[in-house]
């Protein structure tokens, strides 16, 4: 086992979207040097235990292992030019300076692209007029802000003085012999909400999604610790997306992105699958909002469930919907009947002004 | 009084608690096992890499799939002190590793009008909590258990990820301490939230998912003593079958376990539909799961577990 072909293991990893980095690459040799005799299994779960860090890593580790390490053997053959003994997996490893053992592009694009199998759509994003998106955008991002600025300093107020800080009382009181004259009190130090955000991009929301869109990324930028999915008949996880990028640029990939964009509506399945695939994002500390006129092609039965449910383990469901900005609009379709019980706030969003009222809801 | 010391000295030989001691991952799999844990190769892999390398472990798994058993079990394989830090949200320094005695200190200073700083900020006024014991651990080094990471917040996270890095703990008044006996790290998250990366990267991981029959069988015998076996599969096989019903806490082995000790204080030899019923308790942790079992029909899941 030659520790050069762990570190190309190690890049290959990294190349496939695993975080593990340099310090991991140094740990993964240790671990390897660290194991007496080197069986091809051992291997496997010293190096899994060494890279991986999160169960997605964990549940691909084994399918790029074999990836890599049997792909690395075929090349080898090939090289060597005798295909007689297959020798298994890494072993050949030990061999041969020269060769080089990444998998090739094919293998690479079979790993990829196995996930690619919904009917998909792409979307237009041109529907708001492009001379008023500059202006648009500026008066969000202020607006915003602003408004997470007074978030802040309300809370401030709020909670005025905490508990006595028993430790800087003696402290602070040691010349006054002991005495405690002055009382110091401890800060409640409290954290940033975390914000849960589902967006509704079917058919029926399309001349809003962009607009939404626009609010889901300025609330990443203000809290530290925001989710945004989007769903029409299924979840797409787009948070990342959004922290790392510029708009436009976050734009331009999610057009690109498989999603179901303006197709029809299961709000209920999607929940649902959020809260099997996400339910650790939930937490007393989270807002949850959901963005979506309540036009449901699903059972109304599920959604009111499944929002039960999310509404038992949060702090408060945010349900903002663009028709409510109509002027004789009643939340009387099916699906909005069935959440709206579970619902703590029920607000409008079809304009930016409609959005900024949701400061209130985000303080304590 | 030769003998003695012979017989003595292949006993120590047999039991290796030092960590330097333990060669191999089948060692690590025989003396868990002896504590009565059953442990696959990959996670013995793991605790291998964590005794070799002292890097800490952080293991992740489903509620009562034995996360924090590893850490006890591996106090006892190792002979060594556990010490157990449980979080919480709202978890700080103070009660995380250390505290100074306060009632003390105000009277020390009432009774001895002019003490100065440096009396009341001695160790005699030093309370000690599980971080600060684990690295003024004098003897050998302790396995370091800290319990559902995920439900601490994030700046206390930070701070145990300096600790992680350089075991060392530094305390105004008195300076810095370092370690004299790296603790064997050991921690658990339910994945209520995520970890930073930062921390993630510096640990071993390691996965636990719900085993599958042979191993929980396994599991059952290792921990229920005078287990009869056909009974041990029903219930394995029954609470295995519950799992597929997506339930909002789906019975872990713990639960498995606890069904199995009822049923044997209750006196029953096999799980019929009645034994079920009445140990319903033990696998379903919420009315809402009872009533999807219920709603399943104990009889069919139990005829499916005898086919």
């Amino acid at each position: 086992m030659k520790y050069s072909d762990v570190i190309r293991f190690c890049r290959f990893l990294r190349a496939k979207g695993f975080s593990a980095g340099v310090t991991e690459s140094i740990a993964s040799v240790e671990s390897v040097g660290a194991l007496a005799a080197v069986d091809p299994e051992v291997l496997r779960w010293a190096l899994r235990a060494t890279l991986s860090s999160s169960k997605e890593e964990w549940d691909s580790f084994n399918r790029l292992f074999d990836a890599f390490w049997n792909e690395a053997s075929r090349e080898q053959t090939r090289s060597q030019g005798k295909p007689k003994t297959a020798p298994q997996g890494f072993w050949v490893m030990t061999g041969e300076p020269g060769s080089d053992g990444r998998p090739s592009e094919r293998e690479a694009a079979t790993i990829a692209g196995a996930s690619n199998c919904a009917r998909l759509k792409k979307v237009d994003f041109s529907g708001i007029p492009q001379s008023d998106q500059p202006a648009l955008d500026q008066l969000a991002q202020r607006l915003l802000l602003q408004m997470s600025w007074r978030v802040s300093r309300r809370r401030k107020v709020a909670e005025l003085r905490g508990r006595v800080d028993l430790r800087r009382t003696i402290r602070g009181n040691i010349s006054r012999g002991g005495e405690p004259v002055k009382l110091r009190y401890k800060d409640m130090r409290l954290q940033q909400a975390r914000v849960v955000i589902l967006l509704d991009v079917s058919g029926s929301m399309s001349i809003y999604s962009m607009f939404l869109l626009r609010f889901a990324h300025a609330l990443h930028r203000h809290f530290k610790r925001a989710d945004t999915f989007v769903f029409s008949t299924r979840l797409v996880n787009i948070g990342g997306m959004l922290r790392t990028r510029q708009l436009a640029e976050a734009m331009r990939a999610l057009t690109a992105r498989p999603a179901d964009w303006s197709g029809g509506t299961r709000i209920g399945g999607s929940l649902q699958e959020f809260c099997a695939r996400h339910a650790r994002l939930l937490s007393r500390d989270t807002a949850f909002i959901i963005l979506s006129d309540g036009w449901d092609t699903g059972d109304p039965e599920v959604l009111a469930a499944e929002l039960r449910s999310i509404k038992d383990r949060v702090r408060k469901v945010i349900w903002l919907n663009p028709l409510l900005g109509l002027q004789d609009y009643k939340p009387l379709t099916r699906g909005m009947a069935a959440a709206l019980p579970h619902v703590d706030v029920f607000a409008p969003a079809h304009s930016l002004e409609s959005l900024l009222e949701l400061e209130k809801h985000l303080g304590w | 009084m030769g003998r003695r010391w012979a017989s003595r000295f292949a006993a120590l030989l047999e039991a290796p608690t030092n960590p330097e001691d333990v060669r191999d991952i089948d060692a690590v799999v025989r003396g868990f096992e002896a504590s009565g844990y059953a442990l696959d190769r990959a996670l013995a892999t793991a605790v291998y890499l964590l005794l070799r390398l002292g890097k800490p472990l952080l293991i992740e798994g489903h509620a009562g799939v034995g996360k924090t058993e590893v850490a006890k079990v591996l106090a006892a394989f190792l002979d060594a002190e556990l010490i157990r830090l449980q979080c919480y949200e709202g978890l700080d320094i103070n009660s995380a590793v250390y505290e100074w005695n306060y009632q003390k200190q105000l009277l020390a200073i009432k009774i001895h009008e002019k003490s100065g700083e440096e009396e009341i900020f001695s160790d005699g006024f030093l309370l000690e909590r599980p971080l600060l014991r684990a690295i003024r651990a004098e003897n050998a080094s302790p396995v370091l258990l800290i319990d559902e990471i995920d439900r601490a917040d994030e700046a206390f996270e930070a701070f145990l990820l300096e600790l992680l890095s350089d075991f060392q703990i530094s305390i105004p008044e008195l300076g810095t301490m370092r370690a004299l006996h790296r603790p064997h790290v050991v921690l658990t998250s339910n994945r209520t939230r995520e970890l930073s990366d930062a921390l993630k990267r510096r640990c071993l991981y390691h996965w636990i998912d719900y085993p599958d029959f042979e191993k929980e069988m396994q599991i059952v015998r290792l921990r229920v003593r005078g287990v009869d076996e056909k009974l041990g599969g029903q219930v394995v096989g029954f609470v295995q079958q519950v799992r597929n019903l997506s339930l909002s806490k789906p019975p872990g082995v713990a639960e498995t376990l606890d069904c199995m000790q009822s049923l044997l204080v209750l006196g029953k030899t096999r799980l019929d539909l009645e034994a079920a019923e009445a140990t319903l308790g033990c696998i379903a942790k919420s009315v809402d799961d009872s009533a999807k079992i219920q709603a399943e029909g104990i009889a069919r899941i139990l005829s499916r577990v005898a086919r």
